[in-house]
């Protein structure tokens, strides 16, 4: 019986070229096309304006360490007004004023002036050029400082340990780079797994109330709204499986990205995962009598899921009724595992709130989704209809 | 001529009001969602993240950086931990996202001047909250080290002045223009919102000349526009384009104020240029909807066209960090000059006039896209009316 819905299942997407588009083409067009934006994984040379008032040896160093880091992408203006113009064009994201007479300030032991203005309209790029800078601004110091001790009679050894007695080391675990690729394009991949069957499901189901069919397809499974729901899913989590395991092989391996844990263990949080979707994709769909209005709505739930998930922003920070919608998402334990044993090594057991959020939300849909279905089951309909 | 074209942006609106896949997107789902976009920032920055420390010297200098790195907006000592080992398997389990580490002997070594280094560990695959913790963790110590060489520097016999210019030469006078507290809910609901307005327009309007066909009544628009492509056209066309103006009141006159996001003197300047997108995006809806008669085809067009937008946009990830192909995808959608125009426009608050090349790359996209939509929706209609004359003629 089982399979006598799967092949159902086959041909009704066969019929209907736009579950064939949601379903077969876009998970794949998608997963390749989104990938490729991040393939570089950091955004650099940010172009930033310099003006030199100072036009000295010492500005001159500054100008080139600044520009000779991958971060910053010097344009040099030669006054101040068109650094700003510049930057108002969007030639720019900001710009640094170096002021007349800062080597003979630095050189008199008098602390002078860098302004750096960044444009923190865009964020990621201000961050990281200000981080980049001020990097740079304090190695001149120390440098300044070293050049000082070594005149004062102190050997190389004895003043490189004075100019910095206390040092950060940054390690940041998991992504050595600190990389916005690193970071994102696991959780988008899952996303993309998540959102093309959502809304293939749900624009599917959709379909089989707006076409009359529900009452045919249940009394194929014997009236038994388990055997249909699972017997229509089966389709499903088989194509989406195989994503899966396409998304975690060919493009982890294209776009360089590493699978730290288990591979079993992703693989089973991952059927788990599938699980839970399949009902609540039908749920949805279920809950709309125009394929055409189910598919328009679940594309806006996009963003808002993804936002929400706490992957991007943590959940700690959101407010209690955004955090109840997103408990009631399968993708948000599921991202808490799947980033776990990705990108961090994990084991599921160092998860487990996590697992058994997400075995309770496939419990959950499965059981709603049993409860709708039977609620649009009318027996009579399919033998009237005959 | 106006006659008519009113009489068709007239029935359109009332189609508008009356198709829950017109109303719904267009009237009910903005509100919905734009509020839960600033809702869901409301708290605008993460703070008081939970942070380990490993101290490894437990001296009073551990302890006074221990209070100073609470003292920070981001960082909240939660654990204590002993090993490397320990805060990996407490940031594997979600407790901690970052650690810092006292290495053994480090108030002795900062005394007989051996430099030290102090480790700030981040769980880096959660970037965001990872680079606030590393921001004022590095913050905290780089003052602590400057503290020590000025002690050290004074204790010479040198005035606190010179001192200074010792420690840091150069003084970086950072200023972070039009977002400087970095606040996550005004820097990303714009875009947010923004996106969902474009995507709505469009959703829409890849429905507006295949929904006649479907539902027969292309005869009766053909009438009323007296067979005329242009006047059809304008008449829909001017429908959407007074539609999407409650969903800017509604941005600008409403969610913007509450949320204090509104940039006053910015809104006539921003009309202008939402108006230049909404036709755009009326130009390409209707261009698909005109040329795929198939509605769940268009409706798939619309949807695979403007779901990537948003990160199309360079508005997260910078456009000049994307391989060159995606660079020339981003330019063949209307979002991407809006977004620099509203960049210039809403966040920098700068005059209409530094938005003109992004103006002329949408009003490229009207004139094409209209003049496309225009004379296939000519074709059609000349077809509808040849079709109908046998049929009145009879």
């Amino acid at each position: 019986m089982l399979l006598r819905l799967l092949l159902r299942e086959v041909k009704r997407i066969a019929a209907d070229h736009s579950l064939v588009l949601t379903l077969l083409l876009a998970p794949l067009v998608y997963v390749f096309f989104y990938g490729s934006i991040y393939q570089y994984k950091a955004e650099e040379e940010v172009p930033i304006a310099v003006v030199d008032d100072d036009r000295t040896g010492l500005s001159q160093t500054l100008i080139t360490q600044i520009d000779n880091s991958q971060m910053v992408n010097v344009a040099l203006r030669t006054t101040l007004e068109g650094a700003k113009e510049s930057m108002y064009q969007g030639h720019t994201q900001g710009f640094l004023y170096i002021e007349k007479g800062m080597e003979q300030k630095v050189l008199s032991l008098r602390q002078a002036d860098m302004v750096l203005a960044v444009n923190a309209a865009r964020f990621l790029p201000s961050s990281e050029v200000a981080g980049a800078i001020t990097q740079i601004g304090l190695t001149a110091g120390a440098g300044v400082r070293l050049q000082y001790l070594q005149k004062k009679g102190m050997n190389t050894e004895m003043s490189m340990q004075e100019v910095m007695p206390v040092n950060v080391d940054y390690r940041p675990m998991f992504n050595s780079r600190s990389d916005y690729g690193t970071f994102l394009l696991p959780g988008l991949i899952a996303m993309i797994l998540q959102q093309t069957l959502l809304i293939g499901l749900a624009g599917g189901s959709a379909a089989e109330r707006q076409r009359g069919s529900i009452s045919e397809w249940m009394q194929m499974a014997g009236g038994n709204a388990s055997m249909a729901l699972w017997g229509k899913g089966l389709f499903y989590f088989l194509l989406f499986c195989a994503y899966a395991y396409f998304f975690l092989t060919v493009n982890f391996r294209v776009l360089e990205l590493e699978i730290l844990g288990s591979g079993w263990e992703l693989a089973v949080i991952t059927v788990i995962f599938l699980l839970s979707l399949i009902p609540m994709g039908i749920f949805t769909g279920l809950l709309f009598k125009s394929q055409l209005l189910a598919t328009q709505l679940m594309v806006f739930s996009t963003y808002p899921i993804f936002l929400i998930t706490g992957y991007s922003w943590p959940l700690s920070e959101m407010p209690p009724f955004v955090k109840a919608v997103s408990y009631l998402l399968p993708i948000t334990p599921f991202l808490g595992l799947y980033q776990g044993v990705v990108q961090q090594g994990a084991h599921i057991t160092d998860r487990l709130p996590d697992l058994y959020h997400l075995l309770g939300l496939w419990c959950f849909y499965a059981a709603i989704c049993l409860w709708k279905m039977r609620s649009l089951y009318k027996p009579n309909a399919v033998a009237q209809a005959g | 001529m106006i006659r008519a074209t009113a009489q068709i942006a007239l029935r359109e609106w009332k189609r508008i009001l009356t198709r829950k896949d017109h109303y719904i997107v267009l009237l009910v789902l903005p509100a919905f969602l734009f509020f839960f976009y600033a809702f869901i920032f409301d708290k605008q920055q993460a703070e008081d993240l939970p942070v380990a420390i490993w101290d490894d010297d437990r001296s009073a200098v551990s302890r006074q950086i221990t209070f100073l790195l609470e003292q920070t907006a981001s960082i909240h000592i939660t654990a204590s931990v002993s090993s490397e080992n320990e805060l990996r398997q407490l940031m594997q389990e979600k407790k901690i996202i970052g650690a810092v580490h006292f290495p053994k002997n480090m108030e002795k070594d900062i005394k007989s001047r051996h430099p030290v280094k102090v480790a700030v560990y981040t769980n880096a695959s959660a970037l965001i909250p990872s680079k606030l913790v590393y921001k004022d963790a590095a913050g905290v110590i780089i003052t602590v080290g400057a503290g020590v060489n000025l002690q050290k520097f004074m204790k010479t016999g040198m005035t606190e002045g010179k001192a200074m210019a010792l420690i840091m030469p150069v003084k970086l006078q950072l200023f972070t223009l039009y977002n400087p507290t970095y606040n996550y809910q005004h820097y990303l609901v714009p875009g947010l919102v923004t996106v969902a307005m474009m995507m709505m327009i469009i959703m829409v309007t890849v429905l507006i000349f295949n929904k006649e066909w479907e539902e027969g009544t292309e005869q009766e628009l053909a009438e009323l526009g007296k067979g005329n492509a242009g006047v059809v056209f304008t008449g829909k066309a001017l429908a959407h384009l007074t539609a999407s103006w409650i969903n800017f009141a509604l941005v600008f006159g409403i969610v913007f104020p509450i949320f204090s996001m509104y940039h006053a003197g910015t809104w006539w300047s921003l009309f202008v240029m939402f108006n230049l997108m909404s036709l755009a995006c009326i130009g390409i809806g209707a261009m698909v909807s005109v040329i795929m008669l198939d509605v769940m085809l268009a409706l798939d067009f619309g949807i695979f066209y403007t779901s990537p937008a948003f990160v199309f946009s360079g508005f997260t990830f910078p456009r000049w960090g994307m391989p060159w192909y995606d660079q020339y995808y981003a330019a063949i959608m209307p979002y991407t000059p809006f977004l620099d125009a509203f960049f210039k426009l809403y966040f920098m608050e700068l005059p209409l006039r530094y938005a003109g090349p992004e103006a002329l790359r949408l009003l490229l996209f009207i004139g094409s896209t209209f003049f496309i939509a225009v004379f296939f929706l000519q074709k059609r209609l000349d077809k509808t009316q040849t079709h109908a004359a046998p049929v009145t003629a009879s």
